[in-house]
């Protein structure tokens, strides 16, 4: 079970389906980045939550939620950062991930040319996290 | 508005034109308010390189103001590439320092006896002889100029030899290659024997609330600064997205006649800011800094491509060196030609050249081959200076088609060259370029940024999917409206502000009090008064057409196979826009609906 996003059982959930999903694994072959989750309070959030993935050449080598014991050594390579109510419904599939970012609801911060160099994986990516979410917090 | 200065360059007479009230409620400034200042003189007798055509250049209510990207201004006339509405935008420094000068416009006719520029000074205009500069390039001129009035730092707009050949396609460029390029505005300078316009002002630009407008324009600014977009955008200029519009099949190639092209991702602003960037330029204010400077081989720092310049002198002549796109944009600045109608005809040139339709013969024996850069080059200088064949191709792209009988086959839209967007990748540029006012043209709706995600539901819009057809017609005209409005205000399209933040920054700036829908109902008055004035010159539905070549699937790439349905795209977008099926004019009754009851009267005579 995927279990409600966000959740320490989502973000493991989410870890496995990114390491044995061969559509992913073959369109992120080359990518090289960690990225964070940063859950803005919002909704029925109210304290702000942030995810870790370490996301290394189509697998996933580690993922958590940052807290007191949990956290990078370094900032990630790419922060996507919203409030929960935005982030519910990119993965909800009501707000496509470009038009997101295009009307000012998801802010993301890294190396942009890489980013735009990849966008076929950042849609897989974002695809995979879609079929990852069964139940958001709050329902 | 300040009043707009009138020249009459036959006589050297100068006025002023003090714009009424009720049009500023109507249109408020440039673009369209440009239309409503037109409308009865753009008659289909009109020579649009006679001295009788008047040339506009305009402001609008927010230029020059330090607001979000406001740096811009609009020069409108009779467009000698289209015998249509002519309208092209520009930024850098013109508009503020025109302000500044205490006009908001410039209002020219008449043709002087002798080459001359026009120098605006703190509320005072001089002619000035430009027989020393005629035959400069228009980075040339602006030196020269700078140097002779000695004024501190003028704004000069500027033509070059294409503008003072009357080439169809040439452009007027401003400071640091900030560029008017569509729809042959330059050729009307030229015509009226006008070298330059320079400004200089120093006094404070009005504004009806400066006190609320400037609280809202910083944090508006602070907030773009901050825009994903606008980092992008900062970081890899206009050609940011150009990797993800190749993967989409909307970057064109090879005379639009392929998707796919190996190596193709040099051609992106990632690649450029990876390896040739050396420096960002921006305009009046502007938090974003889209400019480019690189430096190629000689190490000397110069203007880089923006994505149109990067693809018409790319892939769509099958070349892939950001180098030679560099060098190529360069000579059509200096020259002052626009790079997308040059770059598109010496692609449908080479394209009937290896059908066999254009020979050696005619070519004075250069042999046009896909990829060969320097026979681009040879053709670009022939172009700039309207000799041998560069003076066929000077003409575009379907004057050159109807020389050599293969019209159909010009990649272009009512004598517009089509923009590097691709219909077949992001199907709503269809219905942009078959209803734009001005031809083929993507700044009246940059709709391929809507297909990729920047869909505002602030303003009604729905996000389609990208190859979606019919169903996205009226959400194509809401944004038309809206892109209407940023060119009445004249603000850039890359400033990706919020709808109500724009709308907050006029209230205060003209002493409105506006709602979003006010600001479509404006848009959507000025896009049908640019449409209705087309009218008066002849255009009908028929002209509400792609090109063959868009029609055709693509063999390979991200929209292999796929041609959008563009009669039933069409049909739902005349209904949207309450247009006769028949004629293709806005009904009567949308004119009236409209507050465009005179212009019903002009277009629906009752007996």
């Amino acid at each position: 079970m995927a279990g409600i996003f966000p959740s320490v059982e989502w973000v493991t959930s989410f870890k496995d389906r990114l390491n044995n999903d061969e559509q992913y694994a073959r369109i992120a072959k080359n990518w090289e980045g960690d990225l964070m989750f940063d859950i803005q309070p919002g909704g029925v959030l109210t304290e702000a939550v942030q995810i870790y993935l370490d996301l290394w050449h189509g697998k996933c080598r580690d993922a958590y939620i940052i807290d007191d014991q949990h956290a990078p050594e370094k900032e990630a390579a790419f922060v996507l950062k919203a409030p929960f109510p935005n982030f519910a419904r990119v993965l909800q599939g009501d707000l496509h991930p470009m038009q997101a970012m295009l009307t000012r609801k998801l802010d993301v911060k890294g190396n942009m040319p890489y980013m735009m160099r990849n966008v076929p994986t950042v849609l897989d990516f974002v695809r995979c996290a879609q079929d990852n979410t069964n139940a958001l917090l709050g329902e | 508005m300040q009043p707009v200065l009138t020249i009459d360059l036959s006589t050297g007479a100068v006025g002023e034109f003090v714009i009424p009230v009720e049009w500023e409620r109507h249109f408020l400034g440039g673009a369209s308010l440009a239309a409503r200042m037109l409308y009865d003189h753009l008659t289909p007798e009109l020579d649009p390189l006679s001295p009788e055509a008047p040339l506009l250049f305009l402001n609008g209510p927010l230029s020059g103001t330090s607001g979000p990207v406001t740096g811009r201004f609009v020069v409108c006339a009779l467009s000698p590439a289209t015998g249509l509405w002519g309208e092209s935008n520009c930024g850098g420094f013109w508009a503020p320092e025109l302000r500044k000068a205490g006009y908001d416009g410039v209002w020219i006719t008449g043709r002087s006896d002798q080459p001359v520029y026009i120098w605006i000074h703190d509320g005072e205009v001089a002619l000035r002889s430009a027989k020393d500069h005629w035959g400069l390039d228009t980075y040339t001129t602006q030196e020269k100029i700078a140097a002779e009035l000695n004024a501190g730092k003028p704004s000069i707009a500027c033509i070059g030899p294409a503008g003072e050949a009357q080439i169809p396609m040439a452009l007027i460029l401003c400071d640091h290659g900030r560029v008017a390029g569509r729809t042959g505005m330059g050729a009307v300078m030229g015509a009226k024997n006008l070298k330059a316009v320079a400004v200089k002002g120093t006094q404070p630009i009005p504004l009806h609330d400066p006190q609320t407008y400037t609280a809202i324009r910083s944090a508006a600014n602070r907030a773009l600064r901050q825009d994903t977009l606008s980092q992008s955008v900062r970081e890899m200029g206009s050609a940011a997205a150009s990797d993800y519009f190749d993967y989409l099949g909307s970057m064109p190639k090879r005379g639009f006649t392929r998707g796919l092209m190996e190596g193709v991702e040099v051609i992106s602003g990632a690649t450029i800011a990876e390896t040739i960037l050396v420096g960002i330029t921006a305009c009046h204010a502007c938090v974003i800094a889209c400019g480019r400077v690189v430096a190629l081989e000689d190490g000397k720092k110069r203007k880089g491509p923006e994505y149109e310049t990067l693809v018409g002198f790319g892939p769509i002549l099958w070349l892939l060196d950001a180098a030679v796109a560099t060098r190529m944009g360069e000579l059509c600045d200096r020259y002052g030609m626009d790079a997308i109608s040059a770059s598109n005809t010496i692609s449908f040139a080479i394209t009937l050249f290896e059908l066999g339709i254009i020979t050696l013969a005619d070519t004075g024996g250069l042999a046009l081959a896909w990829g060969d850069a320097a026979v681009v080059e040879e053709l670009v200088h022939l172009m700039g200076k309207n000799q041998g064949f560069g003076s066929q191709l000077a003409q575009g792209a379907r004057a050159l088609g109807r020389r050599y009988g293969s019209e159909e086959r010009a990649v272009q839209v009512n004598g517009l060259e089509v923009a590097n967007h691709d219909p077949r990748g992001l199907s709503g540029m269809a219905l942009v370029y078959a209803t734009s006012p001005r031809g083929a043209c993507h700044n009246q709706s940059d709709y391929f940024m809507v297909e990729i995600g920047s869909a505002d539901d602030a303003l009604g819009m729905q996000y389609f999917s990208r190859q979606e057809g019919a169903a996205k017609a009226a959400n194509v005209a809401i944004h038309q409206d809206w892109r209407t409005i940023f060119n009445a205000l004249v603000v850039c399209f890359f400033g990706n502000v919020p709808p109500q933040t724009i709308v907050d920054l006029i209230n205060p700036a003209c002493g409105l009090d506006w709602t979003i829908q006010d600001m479509l109902l404006a848009g959507e008055r000025a896009w049908n008064l640019k449409r209705a004035i087309n009218n008066r010159l002849g255009l009908t539905r028929a002209n509400d057409k792609l090109p063959q070549p868009l029609l055709e699937p693509l063999p390979d790439g991200g929209a292999a196979g796929f041609v959008v349905d563009f009669d039933a795209m069409l049909d739902a977008y005349y209904t949207a826009r309450s247009w006769d099926p028949q004629s293709g004019y806005p009904t009567r009754d949308k004119l009236i609906s409209l507050d465009l009851g005179w212009v019903a009267d002009d277009l629906w005579p009752q007996t």
